[in-house]
């Protein structure tokens, strides 16, 4: 334990951690968490526990899509999804194959439009990707040494400034096992 | 010793205003003029400042106290990152800009992490050319007692340190302000802007205190009357920089090239020395300027 009250500190993290999620619009995403640091170790932890993303959606849901002379036609209709239609369809087919030609007009070459409406877009990914990057900005610049432990529910980090201890990974894998059981926001 | 006081008001009869400036002693630092409005910084000898309180209420301006003008003042955070910048560093850039010192914000480029946390030779002399430092940082009482501390123990220019846990003392710094930390957002609650105050209070009397110092053995010239000759200078008038000349505690930064503007710098003649006799005038290590630090009195006259 540390010798100083670092009682500041854990208010303060906890403090920028929610207006980061609030600013990154995932704090429905996060429904509860935990941060452990130990400046004396030092190493520095946190724990969220997961909520439910938004359901998965189908692409003739979002846009429609038509044939055309080579492939498919999406035409977006709601431009929220576009980022991850986009990346779904350079994954899928390559980016060659996808064709921008207006913000909401996409051709992509050597799909069928059947393939194209049947395609399912998981937000979940996105999410995360979020919650990532509330971790990564309010984690402690020099801690570079990290540690994840990620699954659908739990996502920890643990991170130091040089070598990790094999008792800071069994604190850390300990938080995680507990975050499963949490209550939500207690 | 000298106060610097700034006038707001308008351009009807302003030079009356500069005739009674001259006639106490005093010195025009800076004027910045939009249409019909002006605001002129001033430093006049303080047992003045009745004469010059009236001959505002005559123009109908107003007269304010700017402690911090005629001072650059260095916000140090340990790292340009999003960690350390741009909150709180910029607010309290502004508080000091607001007191009327001119600011610059300045990143470390290894000041991160606890054991790992350093400041190179270069930094220190950059942060050396300036008459004050504040160090932002961070949330931990254990960092900072045990490692950020280093980053400013050898300085010699006073350097105010502002934090987040509250720490009774801190060695190597002359002023500490506890309860900033981390942010993620601007600070505007009110709390926090009287925080930004308390910061602003902390470097007035930082300053105060170097400027006691100072009159301990005062210098030959104060700054601002060198100020107006330099500004004659060609090379100066046609800078496009939005402060050519800053005055400092004990001297200017000029922001022309050293190397090439030297010579001239030193033939400036001053009360009929030449300037570079009474100064000593360096390169700065940041690119373009020119350091000038005037001599005591004491040190002219002996050598």
């Amino acid at each position: 334990m540390s010798e100083h009250d670092e009682s500041f500190a854990y208010q303060n993290f906890d403090t920028i951690l929610r207006q980061m999620m609030q600013e990154l619009g995932v704090s429905r995403m996060v429904t509860n968490y935990r941060i452990k640091a130990e400046p004396d170790a030092p190493y520095f932890l946190i724990s969220l526990r997961l909520g439910k993303a938004r359901a998965s959606i189908k692409v003739s849901d979002m846009a429609l899509v038509d044939a055309s002379p080579d492939g498919g036609k999406i035409t977006i209709t709601d431009e929220n999804w576009a980022p991850a239609l986009l990346t779904r369809l350079w994954q899928q087919y390559g980016r060659d194959a996808v064709e921008q030609l207006t913000r909401y007009e996409i051709i992509v070459h050597g799909a069928t439009p059947e393939a194209l409406s049947s395609m399912e877009l998981d937000p979940g990914e996105e999410l995360r990707n979020h919650v990532l990057d509330a971790v990564w900005r309010i984690f402690p610049e020099g801690f570079k040494v990290r540690h994840n432990l990620v699954d659908d529910q739990v996502m920890t980090i643990l991170g130091t400034e040089h070598d990790l201890k094999e008792e800071w990974i069994k604190i850390a894998e300990d938080l995680h096992e507990e975050m499963h059981h949490v209550k939500e926001e207690d | 010793m000298y106060e610097v006081l700034l006038f707001d008001g308008g351009v009807y009869k302003i030079n009356e205003l500069y005739e009674l400036i001259e006639d106490v002693g005093g010195f025009v630092i800076q004027k910045t003029q939009v249409q019909v409005q002006i605001t002129v910084t001033l430093a006049i000898p303080e047992e003045e400042r009745p004469a010059i309180e009236a001959k505002t209420v005559e123009l109908g301006g107003k007269l304010i106290d700017v402690p911090l003008a005629g001072t650059e003042i260095a916000v140090v955070a340990p790292t340009l990152g999003r960690h350390h910048m741009p909150h709180p560093t910029c607010d309290i850039a502004e508080q000091l800009r607001r007191a009327g010192a001119i600011t610059v914000v300045m990143g470390l480029a290894r000041g991160k992490g606890r054991r790992t946390a350093q400041i190179s030779a270069d930094e220190k002399a950059v942060i050396e050319e300036y008459d004050a430092a504040v160090f932002v940082l961070g949330n931990f009482k254990d960092c900072i007692l045990e490692h950020k501390v280093k980053l400013f123990e050898d300085l010699e220019v006073p350097v105010v340190a502002v934090c987040g846990p509250e720490i009774d003392d801190l060695p190597s710094c002359e002023g500490l302000v506890c309860g900033v930390g981390r942010k993620v957002e601007r600070m505007r609650r009110e709390e926090e802007i009287h925080k930004l105050e308390e910061v602003g209070t902390t470097i007035e009397e930082v300053v105060r205190q170097k400027r006691k110092e100072l009159d301990e053995d005062p210098l030959f010239v104060h700054p601002a009357e060198i100020k107006d000759r330099i500004a004659e200078l060609e090379e100066v008038q046609r800078s496009l920089r939005p402060a050519p000349i800053v005055l400092h505690l004990d001297g200017l930064r000029v922001k022309i090239p050293y190397a090439e503007w030297k010579d001239q710098i030193a033939a400036v003649e001053v009360y009929g020395r030449r300037l570079g006799d009474i100064a000593d005038i360096s390169d700065s290590r940041l690119g373009g300027s020119t350091l000038i630090r005037i001599k005591t009195r004491a040190e002219v006259e002996s050598g």
